[in-house]
């Protein structure tokens, strides 16, 4: 029981924050189940619970938990969540990622709820998936939603009977699942039970409302607040320390939720300016910051005293700097390419890239501008290092051209004589010029007979192939190559560039097909983590081996959309921001998005290829990307769990058999 | 007849890269030939209606990429097939060669119930390059395999003149469907709707 105390809340900042209310210390302790009356303050806890959690899903990919309670002053309700605060050996930061405990910090803050009035509630929504953990959203009057709650310990069914007790709570007539505070002839009302998505597991009607047991005395009673094993020592071990395997929450997320979720926040930004056309009055700072950022409606300065006097009541920590990421509490807007002056302003004088964290950040939302392509992609594919100097990089340049000339030697001197005794020269060659003349000719720059770049991009392959013998020539690499030589426009540097990216895609090419099937067998894991009823639906039709996602895996997309856009896809991935396997998430974000077609059409594994084949060119990328995005912050650690150590992209795990196992084959 | 329902044929075309078997599919299906086709990775099918005598048939021909390091994908897209197209070039002796290959990798893959006697049709292709003077694997020498293989039909083709193309697909259509058993057991997802009453119809192959 002593570890408790190491999570008072007295000596948190947000504690003294939250006193503000006069919720007292006692208040706060009354988890214990000692104490639920405030002798102080005239504040009365009526409802808390350890372990809900939200997913803050920009910065930080765990979990942040906390305590939800409602507690009541005077007449009022009020709902309140205060994360946990992180000890100094950081073990309250849970999946314990050490390095990113500043940003979880952060996110503590950003998301902390002092004191939310319940008259400000527009609806609650819950959610108890049949898969996945419980969870709520809390809408506001002005249509603004918070990130879901995930009640770990349960208890949904406590909290809004609790509600129901304190404050007019009414089910919508069109969800059983929406909750309406305060005003149900609120258009509003409509609007957010259509968010309801066909397919999803519906619950309605199961749970009775009706009888209102939980009261203060059942509060006094850890098992009936906590669940049956709940104890203060177990509390502390669940956020504290890694969530139990059997028991690991982010396991189960269902995709509804991320569905959901993200519709409610849109609806949220949507309803929000909305609203502030109709009336100037009654927003907080925190609303009217959102409304700049999704209407661009314009404030005026007479405002100003308003957003000041109101801005105690804003749900989050008030300081300004915070609000740019509240806007990114699902998906971020992509941003403009990077731009020439953008870029020169990450060099030093001496022409080091000072800061390539950042610099990959910023392309990972945007990509970049073609003028500047050739020069970002030598640094992004790892041809060029990020701290090396102008002049380096010259040099290296020309030492590269030389080293290039050499190797491509060693099969220009080969005389027709010589091939005539060198079939597996003469057979890689004709497999090389059989592929050069079928890639993207109908792109200008490599389009008509005897154009000088297919030469190049032959010659490059064939270079390629004796530069890496054991791996060879395989379909598919000129797809690679031709947009680094269409960037590049040199044939050395793009030689360079090709065997950089090659260093990571190289086993996608591996003989015995290992790097395609370890990331496929990744693909299969994301879905049964991400998607689970999909990834059982695979499962039932035989389509576990998700070779239907093979094109898109072997040559990253590279069929599938428009020549430009697979430059900005690529220099996007190429990032390696969030995950080396983004791509992935990408598979698992496209398949999601038609989940509904594909399990309601019940598609055999015949139909599925071909369906999957034919969105080529219906691809939306940067909801693509977005949705990646999201669903790899969302999937955390145990995401990238599911991808096996050395999968390609990873830079491979070197053993004594070589990079490239071989077998009979010849080619 | 038209109480009888369509059924559907799965027809998978292998050879070595290059040999023109998307340009053969295209130019059946679409009567079409391009220089811009781009190299098959992984697999896809075009489906075509197709009549034989009083019955109208979707053949579903399915493309796959020829490198040998792609075959191990073949698993999943030769099930359940019909007939078996092997392709070569006529002007390039390997990827004749290699047809006793990719005959025994798709019985190995797709392992049909009965492989004895599973059907296969033989595509000579690219017989318009140079006139047929560039030729190195003669009619004989192929006709001379295909026999020794237990009749395979044969035909000669060129993809980008459209030559003898229709033919050969009639016959594979052909023998295609006399493979399907007189009882439809199969599994109802790999056919549109299952028919029947079906007779065993001779076959309308000239070859
Ligand atoms: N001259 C000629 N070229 C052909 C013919 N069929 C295919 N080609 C060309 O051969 C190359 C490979 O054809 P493709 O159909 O992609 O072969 P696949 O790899 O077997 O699918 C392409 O450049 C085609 O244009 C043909 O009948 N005659
Ligand atoms: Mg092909």
């Amino acid at each position: 029981m002593h570890e408790t105390e190491q999570h008072d809340l007295s000596d948190d900042s947000d504690y003294a924050a939250a006193s503000r209310h006069d919720v007292s210390r006692s208040i706060l302790r009354s988890d214990s189940g000692k104490s639920t009356t405030s002798e102080a303050g005239g504040s009365e806890v009526v409802y808390s619970k350890e372990n809900v959690a939200i997913h803050p899903t920009q910065y930080a990919s765990e979990r942040i938990s906390g305590r939800l309670r409602l507690f009541k002053q005077g007449s009022s309700l009020f709902l309140s969540w205060i994360p946990y605060k992180p000890t100094t050996d950081g073990s309250a930061v849970l999946q314990g990622q050490g390095s990113s405990s500043v940003p979880l910090e952060k996110d503590r803050y950003l998301y902390t709820i002092k004191s939310l009035p319940l008259a400000d509630v527009h609806s609650i929504r819950r959610h108890t998936p049949a898969l996945g953990w419980q969870y709520t959203i809390v809408v506001l009057s002005s249509g603004l939603a918070y990130p879901p709650f995930y009640f770990y310990n349960g208890g949904v069914r406590e909290f809004l009977a609790t509600l129901k007790h304190h404050v007019f709570i009414v089910r919508s007539a069109d969800d059983a699942n929406v909750f309406l505070v305060n005003n149900f002839r609120d258009p509003l009302q409509r609007t957010l039970s259509s968010l309801e998505l066909p397919g999803v597991v519906s619950i309605a009607n199961r749970t009775s409302f009706h009888k209102p047991r939980i009261s203060m005395s059942s509060l006094d009673d850890p098992e009936r607040v906590n669940g049956a094993t709940y104890d203060g020592t177990s509390s502390t071990s669940e956020y504290s320390g890694q969530p139990k395997k059997s028991h690991d929450p982010a396991r189960d997320i269902s995709i509804q939720v991320l569905e959901k979720f993200s519709l409610v926040t849109k609806f949220a930004r949507e309803t929000t300016s909305h609203l502030f056309c109709d009336s100037h009055d009654g927003l907080n700072a925190y609303e009217k910051k959102q409304q700049n950022n999704y209407s661009s409606v314009k404030h005026t300065s007479s405002q100003s005293d308003e957003m000041e006097k109101t801005s105690d009541m804003s749900p989050v920590a008030s300081d300004p700097l915070e609000f740019e990421e509240l806007r990114l509490i699902w998906g971020k807007q992509r941003m403009h390419p990077l731009s020439f002056e953008e870029w020169t302003s990450f060099f030093d004088s001496e022409g080091r890239i000072t800061d390539s964290k950042a610099l990959r950040e910023r392309i990972f939302y945007g990509g970049v501008e073609d003028d500047i392509r050739k020069k970002v992609w030598k640094f992004l594919l790892g041809y060029h290092e990020y701290d090396s100097t102008d002049a380096e990089r010259e040099y290296l340049a020309s030492v590269k051209k030389s080293e290039y000339q050499v190797i491509k030697t060693q099969w220009k001197s080969i005389s027709a004589a010589q091939a005539k005794r060198f079939t597996k020269f003469r057979e890689r060659k004709g497999l090389i010029d059989k592929d050069v003349v079928r890639t993207d000719r109908s792109i200008a720059y490599y389009e008509g007979d005897d154009n000088p770049n297919v030469t190049i991009l032959r010659d490059i392959l064939l270079t390629y192939s004796f530069y890496n013998f054991d791996l060879g020539y395989c379909q598919g690499m000129s797809d690679l190559l031709s947009p680094i030589l269409y960037v590049m426009e040199d044939e050395s540097e793009s030689f360079w560039c090709f065997v950089a990216l090659m260093e990571r895609l190289g086993p996608n090419f591996n003989r015995d097909q290992s790097g395609m099937h370890s990331q496929l067998f990744a693909l299969s894991k994301l879905v049964e983590i991400l998607d689970s009823p999909l990834h059982n639906y695979f499962k039932q039709a035989d389509c576990l081996n998700y070779f239907f996602c093979f094109r898109w895996i072997l040559i990253q997309f590279k069929r599938e959309f428009e020549y430009d856009q697979i430059m900005h896809l690529w220099e996007v991935l190429w990032t390696h921001h969030l995950s080396e396997h983004l791509h992935l998430y990408m598979c698992v974000a496209i398949l999601k998005k038609h989940r509904k077609k594909i399990m309601g059409e019940q598609m055999d594994f015949d139909t599925l290829l071909k369906f999957i084949n034919e969105l080529s060119g219906h691809i939306d990328l940067d909801w693509t990307i977005r949705e990646a995005e999201a669903l790899c912050t969302c999937a955390g650690e145990n995401g990238a769990a599911c991808i096996p150590p050395g999968t390609p992209p990873s830079l491979p795990i070197e053993t004594d058999m070589g990079l490239y196992p071989q077998d009979d084959e010849v080619l | 007849m038209a109480s009888r329902r369509r059924i559907l044929l799965k027809v998978i075309i292998l050879g070595d890269s290059g040999v023109g078997k998307t340009s053969l599919m295209n130019q059946y299906v679409s009567r079409k030939f391009s220089n811009q086709y781009k190299a098959t990775i992984g697999a896809d099918f075009l489906t075509k209606e197709v009549q034989i005598e009083d019955r109208l048939l979707t053949l579903q021909i399915w493309d796959t990429a020829g490198q040998e390091r792609f075959q191990s994908l073949g698993v999943a897209f030769y099930r359940g097939a019909d007939c078996c197209v092997l392709v070569y070039d006529v002007n390039v002796m390997k990827s004749f060669d290699n047809l006793n290959n990719w005959r025994e990798e798709f019985l190995i893959q797709a392992s049909p119930s009965d492989p004895e006697n599973f059907p296969f049709v033989v595509l000579g292709n690219k017989t318009d390059i140079d006139g047929g003077n560039s030729r190195v694997v003669s009619e004989k020498k192929a006709k001379q395999w295909c026999a020794s293989k237990g009749n395979i039909p044969y035909f000669e083709t060129s993809a980008k003149e459209g030559t003898n193309v229709e033919a050969a697909f009639q016959c594979i259509a052909n023998i295609a469907l006399k493979n399907e058993p007189e009882e439809e057991i199969y599994l109802p997802d790999t056919i549109d709707v299952a028919s029947g009453n079906r007779q065993q119809r001779s076959s309308g192959c000239e070859c």
